[in-house]
C-alpha cells in the first residue's frame, strides 16, 4: 500500500508540471500588459524627459514583478531572431519587433532603426507646441506612434509620407525634425534592402536556463511565496487567505447538510422501493439534480433577496459584524446572509449525492447475502441498518473524495450572484483582470487537491473494501 | 465466426438496444420531444422573424427569409427593393408571415422595459403581441428563447461530436492497445524525435494550418523512410512498445485535474467571443469520460473471440481497431455522449450567463437569463429561458438514463 502511494506521489510531479506549463503558456500570450495595468498609467505623451522617466519606472516595475527574464528555460526559436528580443521591455514592441524580424530577417538593421524611431519620436516629444503648429504636431505624434506599433510595410510607408509632407510644412519644425525624419527612412529601407527573410527557416534553441520566468515562479510557488496581486498589489498568500475563509464556510455547512439529508432520504428511498413515496422523492431529486444553479440563485436572488417579492434575507455579501453586536447576534447576521447561498450550494450535490445512496443501497438489497439474512429470520429494519448500510457506503465514501477541490475552486456562480467574497469569485475576477500570480496559485492549488482527492477515493476504496488490493497490479 | 455473422449479432444487439430502450417510456417521451425541440432548432428562422416569408411589394413578390440564407451562403445579393425598409412597419401588399413576427433582435420601442406576458401590450393585433413578454429594450423572449434553441442545441451537438471524435480515438487506442501492444522499431521512433521538431517548426513557420498538415504529414513520412533506411542495423531494427495507455491516462488525469470550468473560462475570457469557440473549448475539454468509457470498453472486447480471430486472420491492427473493436464498443459512450449534451448546454447557458463567450448582440438562453432584475415584471425574463434550459438538460438526463437502462446487460429479461 505504502509503495502505492508512493508511486502515485511521484507521478503528480510530472502532472503538476504539465499543468503549471499549461497555465503558464496561456498567461504568456494573453494580450494585455501587467507592468502597464500595474502602473496604471501611459505616459506616452510629455516631453522626452517625461517619457524617459515613465520609461524608467516601467523597467523598474517590470523587474520587481520578475518580468524582465526570459519566459521560459529555452526557447525554439529561428536564426532571425534574435536571444536577447526578451530584453526590450515594452510588451507591444517586444511583438511587433517579433513580428518585423519574422517578415526581414535581418535584427541587426531592425534594432538600428528601432533606437531611430525612438530617437526621433524623443525628438518629435520635445518639440513645444505654439499655436502655428498644433494641429500639425498632433498628426505627426499619430504618425510617429504608428512607426512604434505596426509593422505592415504600407501603414509605414504611409506613416514616413505623411511625416515628411507634414514636417515640411512647417520651417520651424523642418530645422530641428527632418534630419532625424530622413535618418529613420533611411533605416527603414535599408531593413527592406538588406532583408534576409530565409533566416527564418534555420531553426535556433535559445538556451535561458534557469534565469527565466517560469524556473522564478515554480521555485517560489514551491517555497510557498505565491508574488503579489496584479490587482491591488497585495501579496497572493493573503488574497487567498481571506477569500478561501469564506469558501470553506460555505462549502463545510453545505457538504455536512449534504450527507446529513442525503444519506436517510437515500435509505428510505431504497426501503421503500417502487412506493409512491418513492416515486415522488426520486422524481423530485431527479428534478433538483437538472436544475440548473445560476437559474436558482437568480429566482432566489428575486423572490427572497429583496425585489418586488420578499424581501426576507439579504442577497448580497455575507454581512457586516461589530463588536457591540452579543455573540448570538453575530450569528444570526451571518446566518442571515448564508443562508441562501447555503442552498443553491447544497441542493445539487444533495440530488446526486440521495441518487447515488438510494441505487447503491438497491444494488445492495439485491445481493444474496441479504436474501440470506432475511431467510434466517431478521426483521427488515436490523437487515437494513445492520448489513446493508455498510456496503452500500463504499461508493459514497468515495464520493467525499470529489469534495476536495470544491473546497478551494468553489462554485463561482453562487458566489458571484450573491456576491460572497470567496474562492471563485476570487477566481474569476482575477481571471477577468489577467491577475495571473492570482491565477496560477488557484488553478495549481485546485490541481493538487484534485489529485490528493483522487488518491484518497482510491485508498478509501481499498480501505473499506478488503478485496480491492493496488500493490499486485 | 465469419464477417456476415458479425454483421447480423450486431444487428441484433441494436435492435435489442432500441427495443430496451423504448420499454422507457420517460426516455422515449425525451426523446420525442428532443426531436421536437431540434425541429425547432432547425426551422428558428421560419417560426420566428421580422421578415416575412412570402411578401409582396410594389407589385412584386419577394421571399426575404430564402434569399437572407442565399445572401449568408453569397449565392445571391439582398433583395434592393427591400433595402431601407422596416421589416415590422412596412405597408406590404400582402404577407404571410412566420408565427412568431419578431426575429431575437428585432427592438419593439413601443414595448420597451420588461413589458410581462400579462400585461396590456401596445401591439397591432393579438398577431403581434409578445406571447411570453419583453426584455429591457423591447425584444420578444419567445423569438430569443425559439433562436436560442439553436444555439443549444448546436452547442450540444458540435462540441460532443468534436469530444466523441477525441475521446473515441484517444480511449480506444489506450484501451485496445494498452501499453505494450503498439509497437515500433527503434529506428522509426529515433527518427520521429528530429522529424517531429522540423516539421512543427517548419508547420508554425508557415502559419497557414493547410500546408502545417501537409508539412507534418511530410515529417512522419520521412521519419518512416529515414527509420526504413536504418533497419539493417539490427540494434535498430528491435521494436519496443509504447506506453500508449500510460501516456493517455496521464493526459486525462492532467485535463480533470485543471478545474474544468476555470479553463474554460480562462480560454473564453482570453479571446474574441465566439459561440463557435465556446463549442470547440467545450469539445476539448470533454473528452475525457468518453475516453474512459471506451477504453474501459475496450478493455473487454479486446479479449473476446472475434478480436482473436480477426487477428489470425491477418488483419492489420488499426483495421480490427477501427472495423471490428470500437463498432462493438461503441454502445456505452452513447450515455457518456447524452449526459455530455446536456452538460454542454448547461455550461454554454453559464457562460453565458455570465456574458463570456458570445458576441454581446447575440441573445442565447442564458444571456436572457442574466437579463433579469429584481422586479416583478422582469421575473419572466428570468422564468422561461431558465425553464428552457433546465427542461432541455432535463430531456437529455432522460435519455442518458434510458441509455444506461437499455444498455445495462443486468437488465436482460
Amino acid at each position: 500500500m505504502l509503495k502505492y502511494i508512493f508511486k502515485r506521489l511521484l507521478i503528480f510531479i510530472p502532472t503538476l508540471f504539465v499543468i503549471a506549463l499549461a497555465t503558464f503558456y496561456l498567461s504568456v500570450n494573453v494580450p494585455g500588459d501587467p507592468v502597464e495595468q500595474m502602473l496604471n498609467a501611459n505616459n506616452d505623451a510629455g516631453s522626452s524627459a517625461n517619457q524617459k522617466a515613465s520609461e524608467a519606472a516601467y523597467i523598474q516595475k517590470r523587474h520587481e514583478l520578475g518580468l524582465d527574464l526570459p519566459v521560459f528555460y529555452f526557447a525554439v526559436s529561428n536564426q532571425a531572431t534574435p536571444k536577447d528580443l526578451y530584453k526590450i521591455p515594452k510588451k507591444f514592441q517586444r511583438k511587433n519587433l517579433g513580428e518585423l524580424v519574422e517578415k526581414y530577417g535581418n535584427w541587426k538593421e531592425i534594432s538600428t532603426y528601432y533606437e531611430q524611431v525612438k530617437h526621433f519620436s524623443y525628438a518629435v516629444s520635445d518639440v513645444i507646441s505654439d499655436s502655428a503648429n498644433a494641429d500639425i504636431l498632433i498628426e505627426i505624434r499619430n504618425d510617429v506612434q504608428n512607426l512604434l506599433t505596426e509593422n505592415d510595410d504600407q501603414v509605414i510607408e504611409y506613416a514616413f509620407q505623411n511625416l515628411k509632407q507634414n514636417i515640411g510644412q512647417d520651417t520651424s519644425l523642418e530645422s530641428v525634425l527632418s534630419g532625424t525624419l530622413q535618418q529613420t527612412y533611411q533605416d527603414y529601407t535599408n531593413i527592406k534592402t538588406k532583408a534576409t527573410p530565409n533566416k527564418k527557416l534555420i531553426p535556433a534553441i535559445h538556451w535561458y536556463g534557469t534565469q527565466s520566468q517560469f524556473h522564478q515562479w515554480i521555485t517560489h510557488f514551491f517555497k510557498g511565496d505565491f508574488g503579489i496581486s496584479y490587482q491591488d498589489g497585495r501579496p497572493v498568500k493573503t488574497v487567498i487567505w481571506s477569500a478561501v475563509r469564506w469558501t470553506l464556510v460555505l462549502s463545510v455547512i453545505s457538504i455536512i447538510l449534504t450527507y446529513l439529508i442525503a444519506i436517510p432520504l437515500g435509505i428510505f428511498s431504497a426501503a421503500k422501493k417502487g412506493s409512491l413515496t418513492d416515486q415522488g422523492i426520486t422524481t423530485t431529486l431527479f428534478i433538483l439534480y437538472s436544475l440548473p444553479n445560476f437559474w436558482v440563485a437568480t429566482l432566489l436572488i428575486l423572490f427572497f433577496g429583496g425585489g418586488d417579492f420578499f424581501d426576507i434575507y439579504p442577497a448580497n455579501g455575507v454581512g457586516q459584524l461589530d463588536n457591540t453586536m452579543s455573540l448570538f447576534q453575530q450569528f444570526w447576521t451571518r446566518t442571515h446572509h448564508l443562508i441562501l447561498p447555503v442552498i443553491c450550494f447544497t441542493y445539487g450535490g444533495l440530488a446526486f449525492l440521495s441518487r447515488q445512496m438510494r441505487g447503491a443501497m438497491i444494488n445492495t438489497l439485491s445481493q444474496d447475502y441479504i436474501r440470506t439474512a432475511k431467510a434466517k429470520g431478521l426483521d427488515d429494519e436490523k437487515v437494513l441498518w445492520k448489513h446493508a448500510l455498510k456496503n452500500s457506503l463504499i461508493p459514497i465514501i468515495t464520493l467525499f473524495a470529489n469534495v476536495f477541490p470544491l473546497l478551494i475552486s468553489g462554485a463561482v456562480i453562487i458566489e458571484f450572484k450573491f456576491t460572497i467574497p470567496g474562492m471563485g469569485k476570487t477566481a474569476y475576477e482575477a481571471l477577468l483582470a489577467r491577475d495571473y500570480p492570482v491565477v496560477y496559485t488557484i488553478v495549481m492549488f485546485s490541481a493538487i487537491l484534485t489529485l490528493i482527492g483522487y488518491l484518497v477515493a482510491d485508498i478509501l476504496y481499498a480501505w473499506v473494501d478488503p478485496r480491492i488490493k493496488f500493490d499486485k497490479r | 465466426m465469419t464477417a456476415s455473422t458479425n454483421t447480423t449479432l450486431k444487428q441484433d444487439y441494436w435492435s435489442y438496444v432500441k427495443r430496451q430502450f423504448k420499454k422507457n417510456k420517460r426516455a422515449l417521451f425525451s426523446l420525442y420531444i428532443v426531436g421536437f425541440m431540434a425541429f425547432i432548432a432547425l426551422f428558428a428562422d421560419f417560426i420566428a422573424n421580422e421578415k416575412p416569408i412570402v411578401c409582396k411589394y410594389e407589385g412584386k413578390t419577394f421571399y426575404p427569409i430564402f434569399n437572407q440564407y442565399l445572401v449568408n451562403l453569397k449565392l445571391a445579393k439582398p433583395y434592393a427593393e427591400l433595402n431601407n425598409i422596416s421589416w415590422t412597419d412596412a405597408e406590404f401588399e400582402s404577407a404571410i408571415r412566420p408565427p412568431i413576427p419578431y426575429s431575437p433582435n428585432t427592438q419593439d420601442i413601443l414595448n420597451f422595459g420588461f413589458v410581462s406576458p400579462f400585461e396590456k401590450q401596445d401591439v397591432k393585433s393579438i398577431r403581434w403581441r409578445h406571447w411570453l413578454g419583453t426584455e429591457s429594450i423591447g425584444r420578444d423572449v419567445l423569438s430569443a428563447l425559439i433562436h436560442g434553441t439553436r444555439i443549444a442545441f448546436m452547442v450540444g451537438l458540435v462540441s460532443m461530436s468534436i469530444a466523441s471524435v477525441i475521446g473515441i480515438f484517444l480511449g480506444a487506442i489506450a484501451g485496445f492497445f494498452g501499453d505494450n501492444r503498439l509497437k515500433i522499431s527503434r529506428a522509426t521512433l529515433l527518427m520521429l524525435f528530429p522529424m517531429g521538431f522540423f516539421g512543427l517548426f517548419y508547420a508554425f513557420a508557415f502559419k497557414k494550418l493547410f500546408w502545417g498538415l501537409g508539412i507534418m504529414l511530410l515529417a512522419a513520412f520521412l521519419a518512416y523512410v529515414f527509420g526504413f533506411l536504418l533497419k539493417p542495423v539490427s540494434f535498430f531494427k528491435k521494436k519496443i512498445a509504447i506506453p500508449l495507455d500510460i501516456l493517455i491516462q496521464r493526459l486525462i488525469e492532467i485535463l480533470v485535474s485543471i478545474p474544468g470550468l476555470f479553463l474554460i473560462i480562462a480560454i473564453i475570457a482570453i479571446a474574441k467571443p465566439s459561440i463557435f469557440l465556446v463549442m470547440v473549448v467545450i469539445g476539448l475539454t470533454s473528452w475525457t469520460e468518453i475516453a474512459r468509457f471506451i477504453r474501459a470498453e475496450l478493455l473487454k472486447v479486446r479479449s473476446l473471440e472475434f478480436i482473436e480471430a480477426a487477428e489470425a486472420l491477418g488483419y492489420p491492427k488499426w483495421r480490427i481497431l477501427f472495423r471490428h473493436a470500437i463498432p462493438n464498443a461503441i454502445g456505452p459512450v452513447l450515455i457518456t455522449i447524452a449526459f455530455g449534451i446536456a452538460a454542454a448546454i448547461l455550461i454554454e447557458s453559464f457562460l453565458s450567463f455570465l456574458g463570456l463567450g458570445i458576441p454581446p448582440e447575440t441573445l442565447t438562453w442564458g444571456k436572457l437569463l442574466s437579463l433579469a432584475g429584481g422586479g416583478k415584471s422582469e421575473l419572466w425574463v428570468a422564468v422561461f429561458p431558465g425553464i428552457a434550459i433546465f427542461l432541455t438538460v432535463t430531456l437529455f438526463n432522460l435519455i442518458g438514463e434510458g441509455l444506461t437502462d437499455a444498455l445495462d446487460p443486468k437488465q436482460k429479461k
